[in-house]
Order: C-alpha cells, then structure tokens, then sequence
C-alpha cells in the first residue's frame, strides 16, 4: 500500500523552525512527543526533515512514541483528583482526558 | 531580447550565502549550493514558528502586534498572572499581574494594555472576576471593575476605549456587552447570539466582531458571527466551522479566527473581508484556547492545548520567500 504520510522525530525550537513557504507546501500535523506529520513522497516535506535534523519514524515507530506520551498523560489525568470534586470540575480544572490519537499509513 | 541586467541595471550578484534581507524580485545566484534564487511575494498566507512563551499555558489573554505582543494570565495547571512580552523572535517576562486569572480578556498594546474578566480559581465557579488592570509598559493598575463578573468574554479597542462582550458567569452563558471609556464600565446591547468562549477583535469600542463560541443550547458550538457599530449586534455570514475556544486578530472588517475546538482540537484558518469567511492556510498545530494579537495579514497566535502548549505561530499575509529558479535546457 503506498504511504500518504511519513513521520519523524523533531524539537520545535521556535522561530525558523517552520517557515511561511514551508507551511504553505507542506501539511503539518505536530504531534505529541515531539513527533510530526508530513506527506510522503513530498520533496518540500523532505527538505524541512533534513533541514530541522528529524529523526525518521516509521508509522508504528511514531504511533509507539504518540502512545507511550498519551498514555502517561492518562495515567496523569486519572491520579489527578480533589475531594468532592465533580466530572464537570475536573475537565474545567485540567481538561478533558487526553484520547489516543491514530496515525495515518 | 533585454536581458536581466538591462532591465534592473545590474548583473546578477554572486554571494556565497543568500543574502540576510533580500527584496521582491531580486535575482542573485548561490555559489554554494550552485542555485539561481530570486525573492518572491506570495499572496496567500501562511503559518510559520515564532519564538516560544516561556510558561507553556492556555486561557490566556493577549494584545499587541506580530512583534510587539504581550501575553498575560491564564492556566498553566493552576491560575497564572504571569505577563510575557513578544519582540517578533523571543518572549520576555515582564512584571505580573495583580490578580492572576485564566479565561480572562485583553485588548490594545505591548505597552498600554487592559486587562478584564476571567475566573481566579479551579474550578472556575467561585472566582468569577470583573477585576480589570492596566499595563503602561512596566507595570499594572487596578481600575473599575466590569459591571458583571464573568469567564471566556471577548474584547476589542484600546486600553481607554475597550469593548467586552460575551461569557458565562458562574450562572449562565451571557452576551452582556460592556464599553469601557478610561474610567468605568457601561452596559449596552447584548449580543444577538449568547454566548461564551467565543472568538473577537476590533480596534475601537465602536467597531468590533464576534464570532464562533459556545451557546447554552446542547450546548454546543456555534458558527455565527456579529458586528458591532457602537451601538448595536448586527448578524453577518457565519464562519464555515462552527466551533469554540477560537482565537481572532484584526477588526471588524479584516479579521482572521484560527484554532478552536470542534468535537476535537482544530486548525483551521479563516479570514474575513467584511462580508464573508473565506478558508486559508492552517495552524502548523492544532490548538484552542490560545492567546491572540494582530492584524489579519499579520498575526499571532501562542499557547493554547491540550496538552498545554508554548509553541507560538506567525500568520503573515502575504508574506516573503526565497524560491529556487530551476533552470532546463
């Protein structure tokens, strides 16, 4: 099956890290850990890997890191209680429960 | 046929670096990378990284330019009055405010801004605020508090000609608009459409914008949009996302409403021109809840979450880029 999307592993260190013209070629998804979202076979996506040195995942590399992070964040979330506090208050205090995000082939 | 230097009366230049700050429609050749490059405008706009807050947060209130912003309050797992200010490249904490708060509201620049609403606890409930301060630059002043007292309001104008509107109190969704004259605050017209964690901006208390929130019924999101002339909401085209949480940047008649929360966090980008909202370019990240200051050529966006973020965005329209000429033979 041909890959819509390809992966890799890269710090946001602000500015310059996705220029207007990058943007603008190339559909960004920033995931947790870190772990970005490109299209494939994309010469654009490609030269913004290479210029913000990312690691390369494949897609159950980066689904694995997404999970591990998501999965700590729900653990977080459900030790994180106060006495008498509603369903409704909790979301207001730290927000909704974080839910697993599914990476695309 | 006249070539490039008889058209621009000089030869293409030879640098061993892409020249720091080039203009539109130069031409130089990279002997490095052996490339033909020119600089090109783009019309369509875009997103690109900006220099990151320094306290990752969200329900923050912002005002300001692309390079002269401030951030202030919010919710960085507890209520914050931290004050940061933008430069174009990087956030700098400046003095806090006096009462920290999250889902508050902010409006006119990096150094005479105004500050009003939100909420002082978590839950949100007990804390709801009227409290209102202004910043002259270094620090902030209490003044005359909102007549009613309430979360997730919008703002526009400046820090003595300010505009509130919309909200929840502890009670109820609200649409409750407040003028703000310098001194005190007067209730005028509410809002058509009630509601709260809606998106706004205008550059006076006479000219101002609503758009998206949430509304009591459901409740759920709402895609509608409403302009205010000084003394009345009049109902416009809607967004072509409904959602909540949404941030906006510019006035009543250029605008532009990015992020937001729909059943999921969204990207989505939209700009408007007086009469309808027209999809452009998306966030590089998809948040809600972020801080917001600009234009809608020139914008920014920062923090936001889930998970709570300190990423910040630049939206530049048009906006400038160095091409590559790729030559056949």
């Amino acid at each position: 099956m041909t890959k819509t999307y390809q992966y890799c592993v890269a710090e946001n260190w602000g500015k310059g890290f996705i220029d207007h013209n990058e943007s603008s070629r190339i559909t960004f998804k920033g995931l947790p850990g870190d772990v970005w979202q490109v299209p494939a076979y994309n010469k654009h996506a490609n030269l913004w890997i290479q210029k913000v040195l990312g690691t390369p995942k494949t897609r159950a590399e980066a689904q694995a890191i997404v999970d591990g992070v998501i999965t700590q964040a729900q653990a977080t979330w459900d030790a994180d209680n106060v006495a008498n506090e509603s369903a409704e208050q909790k979301v207001d205090r730290i927000g909704e429960r974080p839910v697993l995000i599914t990476l695309e082939e | 046929m006249p070539d490039y230097k008889g058209i621009q009366g000089t030869a293409v230049q030879n640098f061993a670096a892409d020249p720091p700050a080039p203009v539109t429609g130069q031409v130089w050749y990279n002997s490095t990378t052996g490339q033909f490059k020119y600089q090109d405008t783009i019309p369509a706009g875009a997103w690109a990284t900006g220099g990151s807050l320094n306290t990752a947060r969200s329900q923050l209130a912002g005002a300001g330019t692309q390079t002269a912003a401030l951030a202030f309050g919010g919710n960085d797992g507890s209520v914050t009055a931290v004050n940061e200010s933008y430069n174009g490249t990087t956030w700098t904490e400046l003095g806090d405010l006096n009462t920290a708060r999250r889902g508050l509201a902010g409006t006119g620049t990096n150094t005479a801004a105004l500050a009003f609403g939100g909420t002082t606890t978590i839950p949100a409930g007990p804390g709801m605020t009227g409290v209102n301060e202004s910043w002259n630059g270094t620090t902030w002043t209490e003044l005359g508090d909102l007549n009613t007292a309430r979360q997730l309001l919008k703002n526009a104008g400046t820090n003595t000609a300010a505009l509130a509107f919309g909200g929840e109190t502890a009670a109820i969704i609200v649409g409750n608009t407040e003028t703000w004259n310098g001194t005190s605050w007067t209730e005028v017209n509410d809002l058509t459409t009630v509601r709260t964690n809606l998106g706004g901006c205008g550059a006076t208390n006479t000219a101002a914008l609503a758009f998206g929130g949430q509304i009591p019924a459901g409740p759920t999101t709402t895609a509608a949009t409403e302009s205010w002339n000084g003394t009345s909401w009049t109902e416009l085209n809607d967004l072509n996302t409904a959602r909540e949480a949404l941030a906006g940047a510019g006035i009543n008649t250029a605008a532009l409403a990015f992020g937001g929360l729909t059943t999921v966090n969204v990207a989505n980008t939209e700009t408007w021109n007086g009469t309808s909202w027209t999809e452009v370019n998306d966030l590089n990240l998809a948040r809600k809840a972020m801080g917001s200051a600009g234009t809608n050529t020139s914008a920014l966006g920062f923090g936001g979450g889930p998970p709570t973020q300190n990423a910040t965005e630049e939206w530049n329209a048009p906006y400038s880029a160095t091409e590559t000429i790729t030559l056949t033979t």
